[in-house]
């Protein structure tokens, strides 16, 4: 009898192994969140080598360690021996404890050989390029980036493809953490101090992300978009683009989380019938301070900026005050 | 005749069946309160567990506001560590320690009970903060500013956050004190420490761990609070004040912290496996060391939870690396623990299930964080899901299930009846797949891109199924503590549980050569130890006489 429940036992485990590997290997094939997402920047593709390094060695050491657990719960059950029955006393034994002391010692020094090795090419950006600089301000809720020629665009960063961008990562208010996965790691973006990451997108598409370090009410919505073109979109981008559509973007990026796409009001109160919108000085005051619940906004916009925002309010939000008393 | 009008035995109004342990200074009884109001707090932190998956179980889910998802994640994360983990271990610590080391109570019985009292004040006062003027702290476990300050989490809510914390500080530094007193000086005739029980070796431990480590963050909250309250700007850049400075004080505490959490439970591993395969420990000196080398080693590791701060490549480094090291006393833990069940005799109770369990999460969550160690890959991981599924291995399927073992263990010495066994077998086998259908998927979650603390996603796809999943897994859990609570309800109300007697388990001991549950004064006599295993030296004397 006993025999027989092992051969089951182990027919049962030997039937889960397989279905468990299938499935992993599907879903591994399909990329199912088994390793980070595909990268598209050289930084990204290294950070995915040193993964995938560090899996190997974690992996088999995973399926070692519960194998042998497994195996020893199977083959050294009890069996009805009952609690007075002792086992073989041994207390220890040196050399086994050493080579399961060095052992984990060499792989960890082969997985931090690795890592070095991989660094200079994750942390630093391609020397002989020439980079595109943008800075990047996180704020209570929205992404602000700044082009070299002075154009400003919010959530959404454009840049141009296989060329090296060089972001220099700030904040306003309070820590706010930024992460493209396909582009590569996070940098937190902190009050009082300037960090820098880079990416250099291989291919033209869009690289989605959101804010990684919590940073309020609506740090779920802190989205961010990477949108990569060729050099010419690009530049017509900051040339052109970017200034004519920068008030719809604040809207859209700054006030709209809150106030709704169309101002209609959502956790802020209704915007499209508020008279406030068409008072030029108010509305400036109301965005660089804040007021109550509100983050001040609009403390580091230039006053272009704010003049951008004033305008599509007016033109394209207000739609007059409300004429039944609300 | 006279008639005697006073009782022989006057009985004061101490020893009531409430007053008495209101007043009570003995171990056992303090011990056995922190126990029971740590699962009292674990069921409150687990509501908001459930309410938080139920919240992500579908995109763009409306159940809880953003506000209060704040709210939860933050009392969710406070509660867990500072009134659960932390202060069950501190019960354990108290119930145990004089037990195993032959004294008849702790070094300072009226501190311990302060202790106590001190721990249930912090928790009241935290879970009194939901009353509080703009609800509870929003900002996190960690309470980052400038998040944290006055000018974006006004309110009281963090205050009452900051004072519960700085209670809570001064419960365990007091407790501490006393499990390094009475470990060093009030051991039994014979007990040297080289024959010390391993959880006794694990609680001096986090007593020392304790000590350093709770003034770094006693020093950061005051910063914090004289930010809010005095109008200083340690942690305000704009005035020159510096976040990361909170961010070093913080994790200065916050990664000893983590050891602080999962060593006694180590030692509660390193009871129960030898017991239950009927084998000494395999190699009791390197278990014992490497247990004060990781508390060691656990002060230079802070800084691999700030990677993403942008120290530069020389600290980071300085920090991949020293977590890399803390990685090889654990990992000769798990491997002697695996050699400890090594060619035995395996009886599965129900507190060896829970401490096999325990081996087997704990190693996948040790494994994780070699990712979360090196760190250009962390920079990928960090904050993301990845890293919820990492600490829920180690705390959750690490601590939580090691201290249910060490429950269901010790549970006949506290109060001497058995806990029914069918009941738990099923509370641990629904626990272990509730909890892997739970945070398995996290790490998917977490390498697709998901970060950590927010309160919706829009993303469908595998987003939505890994998140369907570990909402499932939550509700499976949720199950399994219903047993538990089953059956302790049975064992102690509906129809009793067996009887104990001193030693059920044939186990190796002090606190099993006395009754279950043991008088006051713990033993009318304590043998002269001779070695790690008293109660076995005793066995073995008896079977030889007889």
């Amino acid at each position: 009898m006993p025999s027989r429940v092992r051969r089951k036992l182990f027919l049962l485990a030997l039937v889960g192994v397989v279905a468990l590997l299938a499935t992993a290997g599907v879903a591994a094939a399909a990329n199912g969140g088994f390793t980070p997402v595909t990268p598209h920047s050289p930084n990204a593709a290294r950070t995915n080598d040193a993964y995938y390094v560090i899996l190997a060695f974690t992996g088999a050491i995973f399926l070692i360690v519960e194998t042998l657990l497994v195996v020893f719960i199977l083959k050294y059950r009890s069996r009805g021996r009952g609690r007075t029955v002792d086992a073989v006393q041994m207390h220890g034994n040196t050399r086994l404890e050493l080579i399961w002391t060095v052992i984990p010692v060499i792989i960890l020094a082969v997985i931090g050989i690795v890592v070095f090795y991989e660094i200079p090419g994750i942390a630093n950006a391609p020397a002989s390029a020439n980079p595109i600089r943008i800075t990047v301000e996180g704020h209570q809720f929205y992404w602000q980036f700044d082009y070299p020629n002075g154009a400003r665009s919010i959530n959404d960063l454009y840049a141009p493809v296989n060329q090296v961008v060089d972001l220099t990562v700030k904040s306003a208010d309070v820590i706010h953490s930024w992460w493209i996965p396909a582009l590569g790691g996070k940098i937190q973006a902190i009050p009082g101090r300037t960090n820098h990451i880079w990416f250099k997108a291989n291919e033209q598409g869009t690289y989605i992300g959101q804010c990684a370090e919590l940073c309020g009410l609506y740090h779920a919505l802190m989205t961010a978009k990477v949108i990569v073109g060729t050099s010419a979109q690009y530049h017509t981008f900051v040339t052109s683009t970017a200034p004519a559509v920068l008030g719809k973007a604040e809207f859209q990026g700054a006030c709209a989380t809150c106030h709704g796409m169309q101002g209609q009001g959502g956790y802020g109160p209704t915007l499209s019938s508020d008279p406030l919108l068409t008072q030029p000085a108010g509305l400036e005051s109301v965005i660089r301070t804040g007021r109550g619940l509100m983050p001040a906004v609009a403390d580091t916009w230039t006053p272009a900026q704010v003049k951008a925002l004033v305008q599509y309010v007016k033109a394209d939000v207000y739609k007059g005050a409300a004429t039944s008393g609300g | 005749m006279a008639v005697r009008t006073d009782a022989v035995y006057p009985v004061s109004w101490k020893d009531g069946r409430v007053a008495s342990w209101l007043v009570t200074v003995d171990h056992k009884r303090i011990g056995i309160m922190y126990i029971v109001t740590s699962l009292f707090f674990f069921v409150l932190g687990g509501i908001l567990a459930v309410l938080m998956r139920a919240q992500l179980a579908t995109p763009n889910e409306t159940l809880l506001t953003k506000n209060s998802y704040n709210e939860v994640l933050t009392m969710h994360g406070t509660t867990m560590i500072f009134l659960v983990v932390i202060p069950i271990l501190a019960g354990f610590g108290n119930y145990l320690v004089p037990l195993m080391i032959g004294a008849r109570d702790v070094a300072f019985p009226r501190l311990n009970a302060l202790s106590y009292w001190l721990f249930l004040l912090g928790g009241v006062v935290l879970w009194g903060s939901w009353f509080a003027t703009g609800g509870t702290a929003k900002a996190g476990w960690w309470s980052y500013p400038t998040l944290s300050e006055l000018q974006f989490s006004p309110g009281h809510g963090q205050d009452y956050w900051i004072l519960s914390i700085h209670i809570l500080t001064l419960a365990s530094l007091v407790g501490a004190i006393n499990f390094i007193v009475t470990i060093v000086n009030m051991r039994t005739r014979g007990m040297t420490f080289m024959r010390m029980p391993l959880f006794v070796w694990s609680m001096l431990a986090y007593g020392a761990m304790l000590i350093v480590a709770l003034p770094a963050l006693a020093a950061a909250l005051t910063m914090l609070l004289l930010d809010r309250k005095a109008g200083t700007h340690f942690f305000i850049p704009s005035k020159g004040g510096s976040v990361v400075l909170y961010q070093n004080l913080f994790w200065f505490f916050g990664h000893p912290e983590v050891y602080i959490m999962v060593l006694p439970v180590f030692g509660m591993v390193s009871e129960i496996l030898p017991v239950f395969s009927r084998k000494p420990i395999f190699g009791y000196k390197a278990v014992a060391f490497s247990t004060v080398a990781i508390a060691f080693l656990s002060m230079l590791v802070w800084a691999h939870h700030m990677f993403t701060t942008g120290l530069g490549t020389g600290l980071d480094s300085f920090f991949m690396i020293s977590s890399m090291v803390i990685a090889v006393p654990t990992g000769i833990k798990i491997f002697n623990w695996i050699a400890t069940a090594w060619r035995g005799n395996l009886i599965f109770d129900t507190p060896m299930l829970f401490t096999l369990g325990f081996i087997a999460l704990f190693t996948m969550g040790g494994l994780s964080g070699i990712f979360l160690a090196a760190f250009p890959v962390d920079w990928q991981l960090n904050d993301s899901y990845y890293v919820v599924a990492h600490f829920h291995y180690v705390l959750f399927g690490g601590s939580a299930f090691g201290f249910f073992g060490g429950l269901y263990y010790w549970w006949p010495k506290m109060f001497g009846r058995m806990l029914d066994e069918r009941l738990g077998k099923w509370f641990f086998w629904l626990l272990f797949v509730g909890f892997n259908l739970t945070f398995l998927p996290q790490h998917m979650l977490g390498l697709l891109g998901m970060p950590r603390r927010v309160y919706t996603y829009h993303h469908g796809g595998l987003w939505e199924i890994y998140n369907m999943i570990s909402t499932i897994g939550s509700g499976v859990m949720v199950v399994a503590v219903g047993v538990f609570i089953a059956s302790v309800w049975i064992a102690h109300g509906l129809r009793k549980g067996i009887r104990a007697g001193n030693d059920p388990w044939l186990a190796d001991t002090l606190e099993w050569y006395t009754t279950s549950p043991p008088p006051e004064h713990n033993f009318d006599t304590v043998p002269y130890v001779t070695s790690a295993r008293p109660l076995r030296d005793l066995r073995r004397r008896l079977a030889e006489q007889a």
